[in-house]
């Protein structure tokens, strides 16, 4: 008999060398789906009753609430974040306080990846592989959206002024870990205004 | 490279960042009227297609934001955006006032049928 048991998918990789920023996977956190309508008063009463917090309306935000997070997906989509323990106990809590609701909650755990980029720098190497201009005042902390990185599919999430998260297909993790490991290299570091410093 | 701008989440960006889903206001017969869709109109609503040159209607996916499909009104000789409109939604007046050829017709026949329902 052999037992389900979860393996991060970026497993094993080699710790990265030379970056001019620090990146990490993070692979202790547990994903919700939740799909439902904002008109309706009853569903988003339900689901603040459960997570605490009221779900995000505007395009590109997120909401916490102690261990959890809620990223805006769309205008009837989120994404609750929490630890994978939590995430079990939240979705059956939201599927009992849904009942009744048109609403979808499903537990997309295993679905993403998750790497941490940190440090001065940041935006300049993800807007290597992004047509979004990350200098934009919207981007700042509380703010989340999909996007294009690397010609994927990718969900950015901004952490901290220095501190992002992207989220990407769990298939493409080693693509994505390979295309940051490369764009982040100390050397091929941007800077965006000024004269750029030649690489010794 | 074409600027784009979602209607429903206000996402813009480039082209890449959506996706294209070519000709808008296309109606399926067989939804109106089952029991009387000729050969013809069946063909000309799988294939035949408007492509003018010119003010042109276009249906677009907001591919790296929302998800959501919208309309949009393109030039494809100068490729500049008219407007964005809701997927359910008319072009605005003054967009449909510059439509010529096909699209006036088409525009033209659809706000009589809609003013007479
Ligand atoms: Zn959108």
């Amino acid at each position: 008999m052999s037992e389900l048991s979860y393996q991060s998918p970026l497993a094993g990789v080699a710790e990265p060398q030379g970056l001019s920023i620090s990146i990490r996977e993070i692979d202790e956190r547990g994903m919700i789906d939740l799909r439902g309508l904002t008109s309706d008063a009853g569903f988003m009463a339900a689901v603040k009753g459960v997570i605490g917090v009221g779900l995000p309306v505007k395009p590109r935000t997120s909401a916490s609430w102690g261990d959890v997070k809620v990223l805006w997906l769309s205008t009837d989509q989120w994404l609750i974040l929490s630890s994978r323990a939590r995430a079990h106990e939240l979705l059956s809590q939201l599927r009992d306080a849904l009942q009744g609701y048109h609403s979808l909650a499903v537990d997309v755990s295993d679905m993403r990846a998750i790497i941490r980029l940190e440090g001065d720098g940041c935006r300049e190497v993800i807007m290597k592989g992004t047509s979004l201009d990350l200098l934009d005042p919207e981007y700042v902390q509380g703010c989340c959206r999909r996007m294009r990185y690397a010609e994927i599919a990718a969900l950015l999430d901004v952490v901290e002024d220095n501190v992002f998260d992207i989220y990407v297909f769990r298939s493409f993790a080693h693509y994505t870990w390979n295309f940051l490991c490369a764009t982040a290299k100390a050397p091929a570091k941007l800077k965006l205004f000024g004269a750029q410093e030649v690489p010794a | 490279m074409l600027a784009v701008k979602c209607p429903v989440c206000g996402a813009e960006g480039d082209e890449t960042d959506f996706h294209a889903g070519g000709q808008a206001h296309i109606r399926r017969p067989a939804t109106h009227d089952p029991a009387h869709v000729t050969d013809e109109e069946q063909r000309n609503y799988l294939f035949i297609r408007i492509n003018p040159k010119g003010l042109h209607f276009e249906r677009w996916r907001c591919d790296r934001g929302c998800g959501k499909w919208f309309h949009a009104a393109r030039d494809t000789v100068t490729m500049e955006f008219k407007a964005f409109y809701g997927v359910t939604e008319l072009p605005p007046a003054d967009v449909i006032a510059q439509a010529k050829g096909q699209w006036a017709e088409y525009f033209a026949n659809r706000l009589t049928s809609e003013s007479k329902a």
